[in-house]
């Protein structure tokens, strides 16, 4: 069987949501093909895990350019999962909306069409297609951010576009360098992933390290790496939340992926800084995220800086040495995954129950919305790495690389960050969910916005509490037990890194 | 004989890239929305046209499908796809007041041409000299200058047209560096920048009927600020 | 040496003589494209003719620059001639006395005469249209200046009848992105210096827009004569320029006889008429622009010329 049957179900979704049918026909078409994505590829990583697939193997990918390996698969389960119950809470969060038909099937052929190009970035490993794959994702998100059309929507998609597409340019200049890069190295094989680390070697040092360059500050533009990072925490709080949980929980993972291929690309040549660009660069994403986690004023924003703190850890923990942390990198991006599209469904069912985006908006949640409030408090103690929780037992295994690697200044930054960031958030939600309202809350005379209209409030729908049931499993189990598939697959996923 | 005739491809080459800066120039230069489009078309064809001098030049087919693909998506389906997708607003729109004032925007225009100079001069040394000419630089030039274009740019298409101008910059090195990459990828770039157009185009028509303008760089609310002045200038 | 003395002094009379005609026939052309009739292509001549018989008035309150200027303005496109080539491909007589920088400056010094004269005679439009033309002069220099140094840098010299021949040996040469860009530069410079639309409206009638010709408001008789004569040279001065040392470096007599010098006069005219064609259809084309976008149209020339500068360089 072929891997490109996981690239099937989002495009035959697409094709048919588009049929006017009953109102839920769209809903149900994208959430069966979801699941169906999700059990192919859940197959898919049992073969990765078991070491059945080898890399850039032919009989995995009918064509070159195919090729799965223990990483690929691991991203592609976690887009298969964080889709799945995205689509599950969208029944619900949609319907809030009291859309037209028309404009209900225009949100769920964006979202099969975005769900395909993520699906395609880990399945392709010729670097020019993975491009025009992260530029798909771009580009087919860019309405389902723009969705709700406010002004502020509006603003933040034209962002989005702007800014992603800017480095979707200057990466598209590296790839070609590398390619260039290549072709110097006097390698006849052809451009896929493992071709470039049989290559590296060869390839002269000043290609590859323009190349890296181009494409670390090209696609850390879209993954949300801090100097670039100014429009991720607009869009990812602009969009409607099924949407952010896609955006902030699996695309920035996935573009992350992309350049995580590079890292051995950069070992197998000898000389090379790639490790201490990414421990800089991490190191900054995280420590601006953690300090401007402490003045949001929207609760949405606050898991979006939350979402580059964690790109920058990842970022950081490939600096640290991928033979060192390798397996907590891996164990990070899974974890972050799929905390934090829980946290953006815990932000949907507060926006529903509440109606407002503003944290000052919000008090004594848990009196009045008792499943929201305890989603609210479950994802952000999971965000922030709170002990028993997946996120801490990543964050953990990472400083103790970190230590290892006799890196203690650095180290100790990041465990710095890492706290302020957990502050930061914590203070937030523990007003939100426990704190009483305060009455004299707008000095300047501003309109009263604390208490929301009444028809914006709205009962938390049944698919919303699946989808948060569903999505809080691996939350709550996978730092307390993780499968042995599981720990097979993230073993082999940074043997590849 | 074949030499003169090779030396007359690489001069013609280096002249039809030299006027590719130029144009980048003008997009950042020229007020008229309309006539950054114009100047893009012929960007587009100069690209077309250094692909094929290339391809004369080095007896490389697949550039020939390059221009052949860039002649037609870029100065002939991107303007069609603009007129059906975004309001014809964004074409008579004039730039009044830009960020900053057009011989500045020009003079830091001229400093990233020749920081484009020193960034490709470590890959111009790298490749095998058949490689080398006047396309990356001046490619990367493109690159540095598109993005430039989309920090100092209000209007809606400007702004994208900084885009494609960053792809054709992207596409001008490519050709020269990495001639073989496989019909299909550039084929499927040229197919993004379009798709590119599309979303775009999109994009500006949802914004000119929400917001009233195609001044798109001047949506600006969303920041860190308090919820005061964000409901202040919304009013306004 | 005696033949390359007069080579040299017939080239000053090609100029003296057909610099005039060059601006009738530029105006002429003008008014058949905006469909009138126009004068005759001599009218320059008659014009200063009559001027030349008619008395001069001289203000009391004016000092000797005044008086003065109006040869400055006339002989300084003489001595440009001298160095340049006009009829010849090979260097005469008095060539390597100067080079394009010293023409350039030889230029600029009727330039500054002109300027002083404005000031000098209190007018009040006369001061104005000084203080623009200084105005373009700032922004036109540099431009100026980056387009002889890339000249140089190319030649490895700046004798104009060295820098001939190197566009054009071999002939590829031509089309290299320098020698294009610093043309199209070279070509906006003209457009600014020669006072021609866009920068300038050399036929307007309104003082308050005018640029060059409200400097010579004040002049009248044999002074204000001078004064359009030295203007119609040093246009056709730097077209000369243009065509024989950046563009079209053909049709130059090679041969040191009388008769191959004499040929080469109706070949340097008919270039000139193409190159005037090219200017009407420029002209016709454009509007003048308001005073503050002129600093835009240099800057674009000075992009230009820089751009040719890197493309060279590199």
């Amino acid at each position: 069987m072929s891997v490109l049957v996981i690239l099937v179900p989002p495009l035959v979704a697409a094709a048919l949501v588009c049929v006017p049918f009953k109102r839920q026909w769209a809903a149900g078409v994208t959430v069966a093909s979801s699941a169906i994505v999700l059990i192919l590829t859940a197959r898919i990583a049992l073969r990765a895990s078991t070491g059945d697939l080898a890399p850039d193997d032919g009989s995995v990918g009918a064509l070159r350019w195919i090729a799965v390996d223990g990483l690929s698969a691991l991203i592609v389960l976690l887009v298969a999962f964080v889709s799945t119950t995205a689509a599950i809470f969208s029944i619900g969060y949609m319907s809030r909306l009291r859309l037209r038909p028309w404009r209900l099937r225009l949100y769920y052929v964006n979202y099969n069409l975005f769900v395909f190009s993520m699906l395609a970035i880990p399945l392709l490993a010729e670097p020019t297609l993975v491009w025009i794959a992260v530029e798909l994702t771009t580009l087919c998100s860019a309405l389902l951010v723009s969705f709700e059309n406010t002004r502020e929507a509006l603003e933040a998609a034209w962002k989005y576009v702007v800014l992603s597409l800017m480095g979707a340019g200057l990466a598209l200049f590296g790839f070609l360098v590398l390619y260039a890069a290549v072709q110097a190295s006097g390698w006849s094989g052809g451009y896929t992933w493992s071709a470039l680390i049989q290559a590296a070697p060869r390839m002269p040092p000043a290609l590859l390290q323009a190349a890296f360059l181009a494409i670390l500050i090209g696609l850390g533009t879209k993954a949300g790496l801090v100097p670039m990072h100014t429009w991720l925490p607009d869009a990812h709080s602009q969009a409607p939340s099924p949407v952010c949980a896609l955006l902030s929980g699996i695309e920035t993972s996935t573009i992350l992926y992309v350049i995580l291929r590079l890292f051995p690309v950069m070992q197998a040549s000898r000389n090379s800084h790639a490790e201490t660009w990414a421990l800089v660069l991490g190191l900054v994403s995280v420590g601006t995220a953690a300090f401007l986690l402490l003045q949001v004023r929207d609760y949405k924003r606050m898991f979006a800086f939350s979402t580059v703190e964690h790109m920058g850890i990842v970022l950081a923990s490939v600096g640290f040495g991928a033979a060192a942390a390798g397996s907590g990198t891996m164990m990070q991006i899974v974890s972050h995954a799929v905390t934090k599209s829980f946290c953006f469904f815990a932000a949907g069912a507060v926006l529903m129950s509440e109606g407002t985006r503003e944290i000052a908006g919000v008090r004594g949640l848990i009196g009045r919305s008792p499943a929201a409030g305890a989603a609210l408090v479950i994802g952000g103690l999971g965000i922030t790495g709170a002990p028993p929780l997946a996120v801490f037992l990543s964050e953990l295994s990472i400083l103790r690389a970190g230590l290892a690697q006799r890196l203690y200044l650095a180290t100790a930054l990041l465990a710095l960050f890492i706290v302020i960031a957990f502050f930061g958030i914590m203070l937030h939600i523990n007003r939100m969910v426990f704190g009483a309202r305060e009455t004299a809350s707008r000095p300047l005379g501003g309109p009263e916005r604390s208490e929301p209209a009444p028809d914006a409030r709205f009962a938390i729908p049944f698919s919303c509490k699946l989808g948060l049931v569903v999505a809080a499993v691996p939350v709550l189990t996978l730092g307390l037990y993780q499968p042995q598939a599981l720990q097979d697959l993230l073993q082999r996923a940074a043997a590849a890194l | 004989m074949n030499d003169t005739i090779n030396q007359l491809l690489d001069n013609l080459n280096a002249l039809v890239t030299g006027l590719f800066l130029l144009t980048a120039f003008g997009i950042v230069a020229m007020r008229q929305a309309r006539g950054v489009l114009s100047l893009f078309i012929v960007q587009s064809l100069l690209l077309a046209a250094s692909a094929a001098l290339l391809g004369l030049r080095h007896h490389a087919e697949s550039l020939f499908g390059v221009a052949l693909v860039n002649l037609i998506s870029k100065p002939m389906i991107v303007p069609w796809l603009l007129r059906k997708t975004s309001p014809s607003e964004i074409y008579t729109r004039r730039e009044v007041s830009q960020v900053l004032s057009i011989p500045a925007a020009l003079l830091i225009a001229l400093a990233l041409a020749i920081l484009a100079y020193f960034f490709a001069l470590p890959i111009s040394n790298a490749v095998a000299p058949e490689f080398r000419g006047p396309n990356v630089p001046i490619g990367v030039a493109g690159l540095l200058i598109g993005a430039f274009t989309l920090t100092v740019r209000r209007e809606a298409l400007p702004l994208l047209v900084g885009l494609l101008v960053m792809e054709n910059g992207a596409f001008l090195s490519g050709i020269s560096i990495s001639r073989n990459l496989p019909f299909l990828v550039e084929l499927a770039i040229a197919t993004d920048g379009l798709i590119i157009v599309f979303i775009s185009g999109i994009l500006i028509r949802t914004v000119q009927r929400r917001v009233g303008s195609t001044a798109v760089g001047e949506l600006a609310n969303l920041k860190e600020v308090s919820a005061e002045s964000l409901e202040g200038r919304a009013i306004k | 040496m005696i033949p390359y003395i007069v080579f040299n002094l017939m080239q000053v009379v090609v100029v003296l003589l057909c610099a005039p005609l060059a601006s009738g026939v530029l105006s002429r052309m003008k008014e058949i494209v905006q469909s009138k009739q126009g004068p005759s292509i001599f009218q320059p001549y008659r014009d200063l003719w009559k001027l030349f018989h008619k008395d001069e008035i001289v203000s009391e309150e004016s000092s000797w620059i005044f008086r003065f200027t109006p040869y400055v303005v006339f002989a300084t496109p003489i001595m440009v001639t001298l160095l340049i080539p006009v009829l010849t491909n090979y260097p005469l007589f008095f060539a390597f006395m100067g080079d394009m920088i010293a023409g350039g400056f030889i230029l600029s010094l009727g330039g500054f005469f002109s300027t002083l004269a404005a000031i000098d005679t209190a007018n009040p439009y006369g001061p104005m249209g000084a203080s623009r033309t200084r105005m373009v002069g700032f922004l036109s220099e540099p431009v100026f200046m980056i387009v002889f140094f890339t000249v140089s840098f190319v030649a490895g010299s700046t004798i104009p009848y060295i820098v001939q021949e190197k566009w054009v040996t071999p002939l590829v040469f031509f089309v290299t992105p320098s020698h294009v860009l610093l043309m199209l530069a070279f070509l906006m410079l003209i457009l600014a210096e020669g006072g021609r639309i866009p920068v300038d409206n050399p036929t307007g009638h309104f003082e308050l827009a005018m640029i060059d010709e409200s400097k010579s408001l004040e002049y009248s008789g044999r002074g204000f004569a001078l004064i359009k004569w030295g203007g119609h040279m040093k246009f056709f001065v730097l077209m000369c320029i243009f065509l024989n040392v950046l563009l079209t470096p053909w049709g130059l007599a090679a041969d040191q006889t009388l008769g191959a010098v004499l040929l080469a006069v109706p070949k340097v005219l008919l270039k000139v008429f193409i190159f005037l064609v090219v200017i009407v259809v420029i002209e016709s084309q454009l509007s003048k622009l308001r005073l503050f976008r002129i600093a835009e149209f240099l800057g674009a020339a000075f992009v230009t010329s820089v751009a040719a500068v890197i493309a060279q360089v590199f």
